[in-house]
């Protein structure tokens, strides 16, 4: 029994490390100065507009809105990918990640119904949403967000089989 | 020249658009507007209209729209002929009648000058053709303007209409597409200039 755990822990090691790279990667990708500019809060703040512009082209929130979701979710994605790695409270942190996502695949799917040709803004400007994106996030991103979010449960709920078994023989004494 | 304001400007905008496309008429009625009103009018943006007619079969008369707003750009009516094709796009987009509205945006004299420049670029009907790009089949002293647009948009590259690309002191910055609102590009604007 001891291989197959050993197996799964390891797995959900190297998936987790993934899902926070992917946060990482892209709240980096977001916050990054443009050319030529060096990083300072000023050159931060113009790559977050220039993200909330992206934000605005998905025309589904008023501009306070959108505002807020720019300026706010790449450092939250950044704060996410960090907590993803540190593995604290891994049952939570990839919950959160699993909405996320699928958050981020259905305003992809909304815009690309509505035939807007516009840039999906997941790892700074410049990639359009088409069937790649949204192919990567739904058949890769999400799964893999799942993945984690159901290794998580299942490492608890071994832990605590484990721990339930090696108190039990104490009771009983 | 199809620009407004000052070459001196720190930020100079390039928009691509199709003169039939609903979403560059939002833009640039309800965005492009105000900043012209603005930050050109200020000489903090240099604006600049990039001619990308699309090669889709609703667009029938995207083409020779570039084609007569080129026109009006040869002799300083540009501004004009593009607010009259945004504010009537409804209208000349179902009858094709596009000369009405140059007309009714410039003195008598100055709409013989550009009927003038336009002679021959007439096509005998709706011009609307598949392809990436929108031009009537028969040539045209004005297509060339139109053609060189293209070319810098196919660089860009522009995916659909409209498609920005903003340029400040001389760094240009990733391409944007699609509508964007006045305040979140004025605040993008501010946040630029403080740099």
């Amino acid at each position: 029994m001891k291989p197959p755990r050993n197996a799964g822990r390891i797995l959900l090691l190297v998936g987790r490390v993934i899902l926070a790279a992917i946060f990482i990667v892209a709240a980096y990708a977001k916050m990054k100065p443009q050319t030529g500019m060096p990083w300072t809060a000023g050159s931060i703040r113009v790559s977050l507009s220039m993200f909330a512009m992206g934000v605005d082209s998905y025309q589904m929130l008023p501009p306070w809105a959108v505002n807020a979701l720019a300026f706010l979710l790449p450092p939250f994605e950044l704060f996410l990918g960090l907590w993803l790695l540190s593995g604290v409270a891994l049952r939570l942190s990839s919950l959160i990640a699993l909405v996320m996502i699928a958050g981020f695949i259905v305003a992809m799917w909304s815009a690309y119904q509505r035939g807007l040709t516009i840039s999906c803004g997941c790892f700074g400007p410049g990639e359009l949403i088409g069937p790649q994106t949204l192919i990567r996030d739904g058949l890769e991103y999400l799964p893999l967000a799942f993945a984690v979010t159901f290794g998580a449960f299942w490492s608890r709920r071994t832990a605590e089989e484990r721990a339930r078994v090696t108190s039990s023989p104490q009771q009983a004494g | 020249m199809k620009a407004y304001g000052s070459k001196g400007a720190p930020i100079t905008i390039e928009v691509f658009s199709d003169y039939e496309c609903p979403m560059c008429r939002n833009l640039f009625e309800q965005t492009l507007r105000p900043m012209i009103a603005d930050y050109v009018a200020s000489g903090k943006v240099y604006l600049i209209h990039r001619d990308y007619p699309l090669g889709i079969p609703a667009h029938k008369y995207s083409g020779q729209a570039a084609r007569w707003a080129n026109a009006a750009a040869e002799i300083g009516q540009f501004e004009n002929v593009e607010v009259a094709f945004y504010d009537n796009q409804q209208a000349w987009d179902a009858s094709g009648d596009l000369e009405k509205y140059v007309a009714a945006a410039m003195s008598g004299a100055d709409f013989k000058r550009v009927q003038k420049i336009m002679e021959g670029c007439e096509p005998p009907g709706p011009t609307g053709k598949q392809g990436a790009v929108n031009l009537p089949p028969h040539p045209c002293s004005l297509d060339p303007y139109i053609e060189q647009d293209i070319e810098l948009g196919n660089k860009v590259p522009v995916a659909g209409t409209p498609t920005y690309v903003i340029t400040y002191k001389g760094q240009r910055l990733p391409p944007g597409s699609g509508f964007v609102s006045w305040p979140l590009l004025k605040q993008f604007l501010d946040n630029l200039l403080r740099q």
